[in-house]
């Protein structure tokens, strides 16, 4: 575990991480690009989970709204992933002994395993590509899975500012 | 102290305000995290109905029915965090009053709700609005709320 840490300091004190840490303007522009590019990525994602549940058009069929949205939201999280590495990268050290690092991460991996999931197995049902109602259940909980997954990422990396630094 | 010192003392030392300034850190963080959650909110609900009024997704489904949920969405954003917001500035309103940056956020705040209803959401429940008019209103909209973010993240580095 010492190793981790090792190369969390080497990194932090490396290239962008200190250039970022130190800078007046690009930490602020940095993470507020993190965090309000959440909106397209979290935001446009909890609309399609509106959409499983069926709370958001339910008239139109869930592949319609996935393929909608889609490019959008796999936009929205490349920025989020982006922006969210180079802000890793500027406190390295420091944030890595937080556990609430440790649970954005797996919080994260989880929700990328659920939309895995619904894409290659829930979403290639014949039911489903039907729009046959009522659709499977296994559709429902899919959605409400990624919208709490998503939701405790965003207060993980909320409480996470409150790391001392 | 001028007359605007005397008001703001008076809030701050009121038994509310010391209910969340003097508390638990956990109240404030509390209140920080709604206040985000209902920034996000509205900035993605606009973003979709944005997205559909330039006809750039959902294209086959009326301007109407795509926007009925984000509407409600949107306003249900707002009012969480200028709630959240109100109950943080009564924690500490000479921080925030004088602070550069929140008071642009007000400013900014105002212009962007009165947009809202003068323009955006007239557009999006017409007929068939001008399309000039509609991408005029979607970018001076974006604009605005997502500008009323980033006076908001300003305000702890001003």
């Amino acid at each position: 575990m010492s190793t981790i840490a090792d190369l969390a300091e080497r990194l932090q004190d490396t290239g962008l991480g200190p250039v970022i840490a130190e800078s007046r303007y690009l930490w602020p522009i940095i993470e507020g690009t993190h965090l309000l590019s959440l909106s397209v990525s979290a935001g446009l994602i909890i609309l399609t989970d509106l959409r499983l549940i069926g709370a958001f058009l339910p008239r139109v069929p869930v592949t319609v709204v996935l393929r909608a949205l889609r490019p959008y939201v796999l936009a929205g999280f490349t920025l989020t992933f982006l922006s969210g590495f180079v802000v890793f990268w500027s406190e390295a050290a420091v944030v890595i002994e937080s556990p609430l690092w440790t649970l954005k991460l797996l919080l994260i991996a989880l929700g990328g395993l659920n939309a895995l999931y619904f894409e290659l197995v829930i979403g290639k049902r014949p039911e489903v590509l039907a729009n046959r109602t009522p659709l499977p259940r296994s559709v429902r909980y899919a959605g409400l899975a990624s919208m709490t997954i998503w939701t405790l990422v965003i207060i993980c990396g909320r409480l996470l500012a409150y790391v001392p630094r | 102290m001028s007359r605007a010192d005397n008001i703001l003392a008076s809030i701050d030392h009121s038994t509310f305000a010391r209910l969340i300034s003097k508390s638990n850190h956990l109240v404030i963080a509390t209140l920080q995290i709604v206040h985000v959650v209902g920034l996000l909110m509205l900035l993605s609900a606009l973003l979709l109905m944005s997205l559909r009024l330039l006809g750039a997704t959902l294209e086959q489904t009326p301007v109407s029915q795509v926007a009925r949920l984000p509407t409600r969405m949107f306003w249900l954003g707002v009012t969480l965090a200028i709630v959240s917001g109100l109950l943080m500035f009564i924690g500490s309103p000479a921080h925030y009053f004088y602070n550069r940056a929140f008071d642009l956020k007000i400013l900014l705040l105002l212009a962007a709700v009165t947009l809202q209803l003068a323009l955006f959401q007239p557009l999006a429940a017409a007929d068939s609005p001008p399309p000039g008019l509609v991408r005029l209103s979607v970018a001076l909209s974006l604009l605005l709320w997502f500008g009323i973010g980033v006076a908001g993240r300003a305000i702890g580095f001003v």
